[in-house]
């Protein structure tokens, strides 16, 4: 079957290995939260490099991603703790094994560890087999070196395969951050357990903004701008439908210095607010447990 | 074969209108997505886009009536199936409507009896979901028959397909006439995320080019520069946006920031391809060029 029918029978809930049920969230989340916040970053430390042509190693970019594990994260758990926020690190295996000390750190300081593959593999065509492998490393490597209980992933390219969100269920996760179609958390129904999806926006992360190659123009000031701007119109919006704010960082991107000031200026503008929650992803997810409502 | 009707004097707007303002919405989701290399879609790029459909494009609706302002919606037949409840509002508040093929199909890649079936299967969609009869069209990609197709065998009034004027022109041909107008490169797509076909797989993202300010910045200054040089003569600014992108809460924002800004210019109006066919016909009467 091709994908272009999968993929539309997940968003149409006709999937037997995932379909979407809506949740029936309320204006306002539980303890009078108006609008949650989820701060979010992905880890990795030159896995994620995207190969030269030919599957040729690239390493500037692995350099320019090993930053993020050797410094990057580091300046963000700093930055973290000075507002006492605490968020949600998805974390290559390999970046764990490599870097473990950062892990744990996050780990003890608060923040939830969840995964985003071992070596960064693509799973869009993989084999069941495959890809439980890949999770369950995945998630032996985190659990050790950090402590954490992992139970949330994000595919680390975002491109499911049609069998992803079964084997997370099968494996016990409890929820996925990997979609990119919504405002608002829905529940996926899998044939081995049920997930909740919290989806995210490509359109605020810091990759294509700040990173090499092609970062676009009006650089970090540009993407500060579009934090404000979405943060503006979500608060806005909570305040007659449920709404909820993510910002998917990277350590590699967010992790340097002027990125990272954006972020603390963004940070103090928005913690003026007392109507905002951050929440991990797992805290999140707990929150819309319950609210689940069948579609049929 | 058609032929352009050139207006014997320049045309004008009805009195008080320097600026008219076509606000075109394209509504296609998750139809344009990206194939991969193994010819399968990519379901990244397939769910990003879906985003337009499930909440973008209300996004911009509520944004387009909170200022009170119409413009034209750009749909697919797939997205009216899939969204039926957008397409309904849009009609219901007055919007124009073009079909805009049925699921994102280029006809440039297509031979004239594929592509004249993408444009009757469009049609019939929105007259069997909508009772709607499409009196418009934006094609994906222009093929070289596209206004020959749509002249022969339909009967639209508007077609909005071409990139090569300021001004609407009336074109006839096989017994029928409707009014083309043009279009231009400054649209969000163009600015800010690549097209699908230059978009790598490889790349980190498909944000791309210009952060969200420098994209309002470019929309303001073509707004400028057209609401300047409409003290002069007629100006006509086609604006173009996406659900799966300027419905993004980031940029959604820009947008509203931008009606907000047009709207305190004097003489500028929002306005449909509906509208816009029926002031520039005027001028084709005014010369008795039309059989009106």
């Amino acid at each position: 079957m091709p994908v272009s029918e999968r993929v539309a029978m997940v968003s149409n809930g006709k999937d037997s290995m995932a379909k979407e049920v809506k949740l029936e969230l309320k204006e306002r989340w539980p303890q009078g939260v108006r609008l949650p916040v989820l701060l979010t970053f992905e880890h990795q430390s030159g896995e994620a490099a995207p190969n030269r042509p030919g599957d040729r190693p690239n390493a500037n970019y692995y350099g320019q991603m090993e930053y993020g594990a050797r410094r990057g994260i580091w300046h963000i758990l700093e930055l973290l703790e000075r507002f006492g926020i605490r968020g949600t690190f998805f974390v290559s295996g390999q970046t764990a094994e490599k870097f473990p000390d950062a892990v744990r750190a996050a780990h003890e300081a608060g923040h939830e560890i969840a995964g985003m593959g071992y070596a960064f593999e693509k799973v869009r065509t993989a084999s069941r087999e495959r890809e439980q492998a890949i999770v369950r490393r995945t998630v032996k490597v985190l659990s050790e070196t950090s402590g954490a209980a992992i139970k949330g992933w994000r595919v680390p390219d975002y491109r499911i395969s049609p069998q992803t969100f079964d084997v997370l269920a099968a494996e016990g996760f409890r929820w996925d951050s990997t979609m990119l179609n919504d405002d608002l958390p829905y529940r996926l129904d899998c044939q081995h357990g049920a997930l909740i999806e919290i989806p995210f926006t490509t359109s605020t992360t810091d990759k294509s903004y700040v990173a090499f190659p092609y970062p676009m123009r009006g650089g970090p000031s540009g993407m500060a701008s579009a934090w404000h701007n979405e943060f503006d119109v979500l608060y806005a919006e909570s305040d007659r439908v449920p709404r909820f704010f993510m910002l998917s960082l990277t350590t590699w991107a967010s992790g340097r210095p002027t990125p990272l000031r954006m972020l603390r200026k963004f940070l103090e503008r928005i913690t003026a607010h007392n109507d905002i929650k951050f929440a991990r992803c797992s805290d999140f997810a707990e929150w819309c447990d319950g609210a689940a409502v069948s579609n049929t | 074969m058609w032929k352009e009707v050139p207006l014997k004097k320049p045309g004008s707007w009805p009195p008080g209108v320097r600026l008219p303002i076509i606000i075109s919405v394209h509504h296609q989701s998750e139809e344009a997505c990206v194939m991969l290399p193994d010819g399968q879609v990519d379901p990244r790029d397939y769910y990003e886009r879906q985003y337009g459909g499930r909440r973008g494009a209300w996004r911009l609706l509520e944004i387009m009536s909170k200022h009170n302002v119409l413009g034209t919606w750009i749909i697919c037949g797939a997205t009216c199936e899939k969204y039926p409840d957008v397409s309904r509002e849009v009609i219901k508040l007055g919007h124009s409507i073009a079909g805009h093929g049925y699921a994102h199909e280029a006809p440039s890649d297509l031979l004239p009896h594929q592509e004249l079936e993408v444009m009757r299967k469009t049609v019939r969609v929105f007259e069997d979901m909508m009772g709607h009869h499409l009196r418009g069209w934006r094609t994906c990609a222009k093929s070289h028959v596209t206004l020959d197709l749509l002249l022969e065998h339909f009967d639209f009034q508007w077609d909005a397909s071409v990139w090569n004027d300021d001004l609407p022109y009336l074109i006839e041909g096989y017994g029928r006439s409707f009014m083309e107008v043009p279009f231009s490169v400054y649209s969000d797509a163009a600015y800010s995320k690549a097209a699908g076909n230059l978009q790598q797989i490889n790349r980190f993202n498909t944000w791309e080019w210009n952060t969200p300010d420098v994209v309002a910045q470019i929309m303001r200054d073509q707004f400028d520069a057209l609401y300047e040089r409409g003290a002069e003569q007629a100006v006509l600014m086609p604006m173009t946006v996406h659900d799966f992108i300027t419905g993004r809460p980031s940029r959604a924002k820009l947008f509203d920031d931008f009606l907000t800004y047009a709207k305190q210019h004097e003489g500028v109006v929002f306005t449909t391809h509906d509208e816009v066919r029926k002031w520039w016909l005027a001028n084709y009467q005014r010369d008795g060029l039309h059989g009106a």
